[in-house]
């Protein structure tokens, strides 16, 4: 039994941080099941902006719209937004920064250069370009987030690895004759995988916020359908007067992020064979 | 060391000049004329004056002339003419730079100062409620929308506590520059503080370190040089590739708090479609971004003397 | 006697003592407004912005032929003592004041009127006021290149100028209008394109500093022609496009007065220290969902119609903008001399929506996308409203936001089937009715694609009449046949509210454009923060 504790304590987050990421992912499978109203079509403007109460736990927004049901139907969007981008950005990113930090010369060149021209495009007007060539769509937004921020993960990788690359250990494998794929994978990734995990696991709150900036442009979900971000950014002026329309849609995301990266911390912890968890 | 850096400052040639081409491409085929936006878009057009603006602003060529102008112009140093400001772009962005450096500086001083240390005391006391708590901050600090974070300071502080003035420049005041550096400079040390307890995590883990502790050197011994380095690297980085965008980013709250900045220049002439001034602003973005980061990688050699540069 | 005597004077002297302290008015002090609209201030040479924030500032700096009289809700002479027409607009005679002044020192006369009208006719100056200047006789020539001065103006002395129209014309329509501000030639040689952020005009405070996408400040011009006026010594511009944040900055009293959001109008409307300071007026511009004639659906007037019918637009206006507009009945507000009382608006009436739906061949309805910005009171937040209005009648809406270049550019092609906007519709009632001319291209403003001969001829017949009674008559007519044809959904005229400090006296209801508050006869009482401030 306390060896059970003890085993539950050392994977608090892992635990904690598993069961916020689950909810949500569950909350948004069986969004139809769960959220007492539809969230577009039951619009009844004669109770716009109702405070929360026991019929609407959320309030309703300006248009008369359940809050509660939006911010269920919205976890569909902002969570798929949040994962796939976070997802193709860790993936380009860690794949170039690591190769980058590691091999140097013209390869590293390269791709520095890439990321400063990446880095260096004001997101609006790749935002607008998107939109502009492709139109609006979801596959849309996932390119105009998921091609845009990878530059950031790809340059910490490459400055991880240059830290990492010059300790000992990594010469000495170096000078045992191991081949690169294999240092680069058994001995430089594991020891830069904290980072990363925070960038991409934080990462999720930029693509969820990003996204509401997009619809705005016509790129992102277009309105009545709801996203978090897009709830957020649309109740600006309501801020005072109906705070009930941006604080549930913000501890959605809140929660959301929260989970990711205790979930995050707890896999690196399990999963890092130097980790702490294993060492004492 | 010297060779490297020019070897650098080349290679900013070729990197600018592609921006600069894709840039105007995107810019020129990006829908909507400059020449209707000009004008209050409630009012009905006049097609002949739209011909007029358009011939005016030099709209009417053909985009490879158009481009050849501009790189004419740019390696004179001449960044051409706002469409609708009706100034040098050089001389708008002259106007702005500092202001525009001041908020930057500001948040990112904010963020690390207040960042590193929460990263430190949270790796060091992994594991512990503290260590939760400074998380929880930190998740909630990138959560939070720069523009709630933003007006509720000004509620507070402005409004119902009469510290700060809500808005404006005033003349470089360091009460102006308060609230809108607190508004940026939270999420960036959100994320400075996550980043530095995930790398001295790493560091604090790694096998020597292990080998190093077990040797009987005391944990401060052990901690200091390698902590130290790996950490300091990566904030470092985190705060170049920052810098370059916090430039270009700051158009929420510069419109927020009616901050004279880059950000809402650059965000206004991307909206009318004032071409000279979004291709000045995207300039000075890249080359800020670019000296910055040459700066930040020869301080990794200077912070870690293992690490070299050919 | 002697008792009521005294009586007597003491009701004189609390009378006297009364009436000089409500006409006490106070000189001196500082005035912090706003320029609260998207967007920065870009240039204060108004020959060459189409900027409305820079209308703001600049109509305190400059001053025009006429000026807009926000109480009689009209043009009146403004540079002039008398301008006189006998022939019913064709010709008239300017006799200007003989006190005017620029910044610069020195007086103004007939010559600079010919020369600022020139210039914005002047190709290369690529003015955004060639349309009030165009009507003159000759102006279209020297805009075309086919001369090099307006040939319908000549100088009959130093203070007298004669102006004669193509067409009769009211003058004060086109002339009021601050893009075709009287400037001084010499500044505008000398600083060449500076003028535009160093202006030197002849209105009642002077260009100071401006700290460019902050704020503009303006100082109190000595030799400003009216007498004893301006009264405040100062007068700054904050740029300010946030509502919420220009909410709170009037709120810490640093705003001496605010132009108001819906979500604001609300909140201060209960409060009791706010509600009496607030100015309402409905502004001279109908927000509305246009349709695309071209698309097949909207050919049928009876789709149209179901479309107007089917929604509660007082529903919405109540609950969505909390009251900040006021209902339209047709294109033109209840500002404008058009204006039709008699008329009554759509009513919501959904089961003759529906019948006419039927009529026309669509009772299982349509689908249908709208296009829209993010506009608080006229975007797709507007749309979201009325989808479930629509869903009774089976049209099945989808909107589609989109940044506003992007929308212009589709309201330009016609590359859309409906849209939400909000177009001017004021005050001269027939260049407001002129975008609905089967004339007038998509790219110049009719982007519904309206056509209606009917419409057209009482158009023509105002455009040609010299009697203005009657010019008003004729556009009655032409707004009603928009109203029965209604190419658009007739949602709202904007009511716009400034609400001001208990310091502030003199903000008024503007019709034209809210914003466009003329200081002059402002002033502030000694409780103002800044009462005393140079």
């Amino acid at each position: 039994m306390k060896a059970l504790y003890r085993y539950f304590r050392k994977r608090i987050n892992l635990f904690l941080g598993g069961v916020l990421v689950l909810f949500f992912i569950s909350v948004a499978v069986f969004a139809p099941v769960i959220s007492p109203y539809h969230p577009v079509d039951d619009a009844n403007l004669m109770v716009s902006e109702q405070p929360p109460d026991t019929e609407f736990w959320f309030g309703t927004d300006s248009q008369g719209r359940d809050i509660l049901s939006r911010v269920i139907y919205g976890s569909r969007i902002s969570l798929s937004i949040g994962l796939v981008t976070q997802l193709i950005n860790t993936f380009i990113g860690v794949i170039l920064g690591v190769t980058a930090g590691f091999f140097g010369r013209w390869w590293d060149d390269l791709i520095m250069g890439f990321t400063n021209i990446m880095l260096s495009i004001p997101s609006l007007v790749f935002a607008l370009a998107i939109m502009a060539v492709l139109g609006p769509g979801l596959v849309n937004v996932f390119i105009a987030l998921g091609l845009t921020n990878w530059a950031y993960t790809c340059r910490i990788a490459r400055s991880q690895v240059l830290s990492v690359k010059s300790i000992e250990y990594v010469r000495a494998a170096k000078a045992l004759g191991y081949g690169q794929t294999r240092i680069m994978f058994e001995q430089i990734l594991p020891n830069i995988l904290g980072p990363i995990l925070v960038i991409s696991t934080l990462g999720i709150a930029y693509a969820i916020l990003l996204e509401a900036s997009l619809s705005f442009l016509g790129l992102g979900t277009q309105p009545p359908n709801p996203s978090w971000g897009g709830m957020l950014a649309n109740a600006r002026e309501q801020f005072f007067t109906a705070y009930w329309i941006s604080i549930f849609p913000g501890i959605a995301i809140f929660l959301t992020v929260l989970g990711f990266n205790l979930l995050g911390d707890g896999l690196r912890d399990v999963l890092d064979p130097h980790s702490v968890l294993n060492n004492k | 060391m010297g060779a490297y850096v020019i070897k650098r400052l080349l290679q900013f040639i070729p990197t600018i000049f592609f921006i600069t081409l894709i840039m105007f491409i995107l810019l020129n085929i990006l829908p909507g004329s400059a020449a209707y936006l000009a004008l209050d878009q409630r009012k009905a057009p006049d097609p002949e004056l739209i011909a007029q603006l358009e011939k005016e602003w030099g709209l009417d060529k053909p985009l490879p002339v158009r481009y050849l102008n501009y790189i004419k112009g740019l390696a004179v140093g001449d960044l051409g003419k706002s469409f609708l400001r009706k100034e040098n772009v050089s001389q708008l962005l002259a106007d702005r730079i500092w202001p525009t450096f001041k908020l930057a500086l500001a948040s990112i001083a904010i963020a690390v100062f207040i960042g590193v240390p929460l990263g430190f005391i949270s790796a060091i006391r992994h594991g512990t409620p503290l260590d939760t708590l400074s998380m929880v901050g930190a998740v909630s600090g990138i959560s939070v929308p720069q523009f709630w974070l933003g007006l509720l300071l000004m509620f507070f502080l402005s409004v119902k506590i009469r510290i700060f003035p809500t808005s404006g420049y005033g003349e470089g005041s360091i009460m102006n520059l308060i609230l809108p550096a607190l508004s940026l400079g939270v999420g960036y040390m959100a994320l400075i503080a996550r980043t530095t307890r995930a790398a001295v995590l790493d560091v604090l883990t790694m096998d020597f370190i292990r080998t190093a502790r077990s040797k009987g050197l005391s944990e401060l011994q052990v901690n200091s040089r390698h902590v130290l380095q790996n950490t300091m690297i990566l904030v470092l980085t985190t705060i170049g590739l920052q810098f370059g965008s916090l430039i270009g980013s700051t158009v929420v709250i510069e419109k927020l708090f009616s901050w004279p900045g880059i950000g809402s220049l650059l965000v206004d002439s991307i909206y009318q479609r004032d071409i000279p001034v979004t291709q000045g602003c995207i300039l000075l973005i890249i080359l800020t971004f670019l000296i910055v980061n040459l700066v930040v990688d020869l301080l990794y050699a200077v912070i870690d003397p293992r690490i070299k540069y050919q | 006697m002697k008792k009521n005597l005294l009586i007597l004077l003491s009701l004189f002297l609390i009378s006297l003592f009364a009436y000089t302290n409500a006409w006490a008015v106070r000189e001196g002090g500082s005035f912090v407004f706003c320029a609260p609209y998207g967007g920065d201030v870009f240039s204060l040479d108004m020959h060459r912005t189409g900027n409305t924030q820079d209308y703001i500032v600049g109509l305190n700096i400059h001053r025009s032929l006429y000026k807009w009289d926000a109480s009689q809700n009209k043009p009146v002479p403004e540079l002039a003592t008398e301008i006189k027409t006998t022939d019913g607009g064709q010709t008239y005679i300017v006799t200007l004041r003989k006190n005017i002044k620029f910044h610069n020192g020195r007086g103004m006369t007939a010559d600079d009127i010919i020369y600022s009208y020139n210039r914005i006719m002047n190709p290369k100056t690529a003015s955004s006021a060639t349309a009030y200047v165009k009507p003159i006789k000759g102006a279209a020539d020297v805009q075309a290149g086919k001369a090099t001065a307006i040939s319908g103006l000549s100088k009959i002395d130093d203070y007298t100028l004669k102006i004669e129209m193509e067409n009769p014309t009211e003058l004060g329509y086109l002339l009021y209008k601050i893009e075709t501000a009287i400037i001084p030639k010499e500044e505008v040689v000398s600083k060449g394109e500076r003028f535009g952020s160093a202006p030197v005009g002849c209105g009642p405070f002077k260009f100071s500093k401006w700290v460019k996408g902050s704020e503009i400040v303006l100082e109190k011009f000595d030799d400003y022609y009216e007498e004893g006026r301006p009264y405040l010594d100062k007068l700054v511009y904050k740029i300010m496009p946030e509502g919420s944040a220009r909410d709170m900055s009037f709120r810490a009293k640093e705003l001496d007065a605010n132009l108001l959001g819906g979500a604001q109008y609300q909140v201060y409307q209960k409060d009791p220290e706010l509600s009496g300071n607030m100015v309402e007026v409905a502004e001279m511009y109908t927000r509305l969902v246009g349709f695309n004639m071209n698309y097949k659906p909207f050919t049928d007037k009876r789709v149209r119609q179901a479309f107007n019918y089917a929604l509660n637009s007082e529903l919405i206006i109540k609950k969505l903008l909390k009251n900040k507009a006021f209902r339209a009945t047709s294109f033109l507000p209840s500002t404008s001399p058009a204006f039709n009382p008699k008329l009554a608006p759509y009513e919501y009436n959904v089961e003759k929506a529906k019948k006419l739906m039927a009529e026309a061949g669509y009772a299982d309805g349509f689908d249908l996308e709208i296009i829209g910005t993010n506009s608080q009171s006229y975007g797709v937040r507007v749309i979201e409203a009325i989808i479930p209005f629509l869903k009774k009648i089976n049209i099945r809406v989808k909107p589609q936001q989109l940044e506003g270049g992007m929308l212009s550019q589709r309201l330009i092609k016609g590359d859309y089937q409906a849209f939400i906007w909000s177009l001017e519709s004021g005050p001269d009632p027939l260049v407001a009715l002129n975008r609905f001319d089967s004339k007038t291209l998509p790219s110049a403003g009719n982007y519904v694609a309206y056509s209606n001969p009917e419409f057209d001829k009482y158009l023509d017949l105002a455009r040609k009449t010299g009697n203005q009674t009657q010019k008003l008559v004729y556009l009655t007519k032409a707004d009603a046949f928009l109203h029965a044809d209604a190419p658009l959904w007739f949602f709202n005229y904007n009511k716009a509210i400034i609400a001001y400090q208990p310091w502030v006296h003199g903000i008024k209801p503007v019709a034209i454009e809210m914003m466009l508050q003329d200081f002059t006869n402002l002033w502030l009482d000694e409780t103002s923060p800044r009462a005393n401030v140079k």
